[in-house]
């Protein structure tokens, strides 16, 4: 691979994953609106919104730790996409492989909290806390999947993991335990109903992001674009076969991201501890027996 | 520090005057239509009009499909929605609120109670006009309005926000810099001389170079009479005996 092709190959994943994030933004708000019997935001919404908030004329900054949590928390997504081998595009995936990638998960997370830590507001301390808490839930079941999906694929790298599914058949289908551990843990990931404790808008005023205005809103929205995309793309290419092209691959990262939505409107919240007892008992539970027919 | 600021003022000023392309303003005109696409909103839910709110907002009248999303702290607020009444005691919660909240900022009055006080005219503790203690955009009127009206209203507002800076009319956000004296001494009126918040609006006001001849006056000068500056507060961990 040539100086040139790695460098396009840095720039437009990040940009392509930015832009398929915004559409799945779209797809969530819409599913929740006709879920709701609502029409829905129009088309170009996130746009809006992400213009807007950069567009602030007046911005409050809480200190240098602000600024870096919240450049951590984006730069650490994109980090994830360059790991995260699409059609056409590989990047650097050979060279980190899932373990990398798992770390990189993390980053966003530690960096909101320092962010938080700074503005010193108790509702936003508190909204850390458990959302910390609830990374450690969700981690357990993941790295657990994570694990049994390389020891499966007799690989650590995603490249490989896709070889394999393309020539044999889906994991969801040679490992079914596993797959649904990993939707267990891809809801308390994308932190939707009932794994949402740490946003709570009428308790906590949506606790991380309690002082976050103009940009450092508008860094969160990306944010969320490039966690959208990265949950669905994971999935799909680690139980869904990834894709050959596009067309193949955008489907499936969709439907992933759907159905965390479209089932998060039956469920109530769950307490911080209760969130730990469930995420440990379950999903764990699952991806253990699942491990267990795999080794 | 000041002659700092003062650089920038001038600097802002020619700027201004110097935009002679045609094509200088397309990145504000999308900026402008963004922020009229995009709106959130903190209702402050003070009186009988927050219970129409609920209706304009789910399924049968559907905001988001306007771009009004709810927000839940001033921070991430585009529009302050005073719903009803506003007391003495509440008007400082209200005002407190809205100087948190980042520019540019939007007011809307709902109920007539905002307007002029309405069934509250004769109350010895209600605010009667909105407008006296903060700058509003829009006020929609009616004891209480029904949704189609806020949603009209909301329209009114979005028209105005893509418009104002085409036709050179001014934005109310930018009045409370400007006329902050007047806006003060309304609201020592009511609440005493010593009345102070914990945003200092003046000090933004430089910052920003949105300081006119309004902004300072008599009761600026009461204000720096008493105003204490902020410190940090003590960090402190409150251990059960």
């Amino acid at each position: 691979m040539s100086v040139i092709e790695l460098i396009s190959e840095l720039i437009f994943m990040p940009l392509i994953a930015f832009v398929v994030g915004l559409m799945m933004v779209l797809m969530m708000r819409k599913i929740s609106a006709r879920l709701q019997r609502r029409i829905g935001p129009p088309f170009f919404q996130p746009i809006y919104d992400i213009v807007k908030l950069y567009g602030k004329d007046t911005q409050i900054s809480h200190g240098l730790i602000h600024d870096i949590g919240i450049v951590m928390a984006v730069g650490g997504y994109i980090g994830a996409e360059l790991l995260l081998p699409v059609p056409g595009m590989e990047g650097i995936a050979d060279k980190g492989g899932i373990i990398t990638l798992s770390y990189f998960l993390m980053i966003p997370s530690l960096g909101l909290a320092l962010g938080v830590g700074q503005c010193a507001n108790p509702n936003g301390s508190i909204g850390i806390s458990r959302a910390l808490t609830a990374m450690l839930a969700y981690d357990i079941p993941f790295i657990i999947v994570v694990f049994g999906a390389a020891w499966h694929y007799e690989s650590t790298s995603l490249v490989g993991m896709i070889e394999y599914q393309q020539a044999h058949s889906w994991g969801i289908v040679e490992m079914p335990f596993l797959a649904i551990a990993g939707l267990f843990a891809l809801q308390g990931m994308l932190g939707k109903q009932p794994f949402e404790i740490y946003i709570a808008p009428a308790e906590i005023a949506t606790g991380p992001m309690v002082e976050m205005s103009g940009k450092y809103m508008g860094g969160l929205f990306v944010m969320q674009t490039f966690q959208l995309y990265t949950a669905g793309v994971l999935y799909a290419s680690l139980f869904l076969g990834g894709g050959e092209s596009w067309l193949s691959l955008l489907p499936k990262a969709f439907l992933v991201v759907a159905i965390p939505m479209s089932i998060a409107f039956m469920f109530p919240r769950y307490k911080t501890e209760d969130l730990i007892r469930i995420l440990w008992k379950w999903p764990v539970m699952l991806a253990l027996i699942g491990l267990a027919f795999i080794l | 520090m000041k002659k700092e600021l003062k650089i920038k003022e001038t600097q802002t000023k020619q700027k201004e005057q110097k935009r002679t392309n045609p094509l200088a303003h397309v990145f504000d005109d999308f900026i402008d239509f963004c922020q009229s696409k995009s709106l959130f909103m903190l209702h402050y839910c003070t009186g009988c009009g927050a219970i129409e709110l609920p209706p304009a907002m789910t399924s049968r009248f559907d905001m988001e499909r306007l771009g009004v999303q709810p927000m839940v702290t001033p921070r991430q607020a585009d529009i302050l929605l005073v719903t009803g009444y506003v007391s003495v005691k509440t008007l400082k919660r209200v005002i407190l609120t809205y100087e948190q909240m980042q520019s540019p900022k939007y007011v809307i009055g709902i109920c007539s109670c905002t307007v002029n006080g309405g069934m509250y005219w004769q109350s010895y503790a209600t605010a009667k006009k909105l407008n006296e203690y903060m700058p509003v955009d829009v006020y929609i009127a009616g004891c209480m309005p029904r949704p189609e009206a806020v949603l009209e209203g909301l329209h009114r507002l979005k028209h105005n926000i893509k418009n104002d800076r085409k036709e050179q009319k001014g934005s109310a956000w930018k009045d409370y810099y400007q006329n902050y004296d007047y806006y003060l001494g309304n609201q020592q009126n009511l609440f005493g001389d010593e009345w102070q918040t914990p945003v200092d609006v003046i000090a933004e006001a430089k910052l920003y170079g949105l300081e006119s001849d309004g902004t300072y006056g008599e009761n600026t000068k009461k204000l720096e009479k008493v105003q204490q500056p902020l410190l940090e507060q003590e960090m402190k961990i409150r251990m059960k005996p």
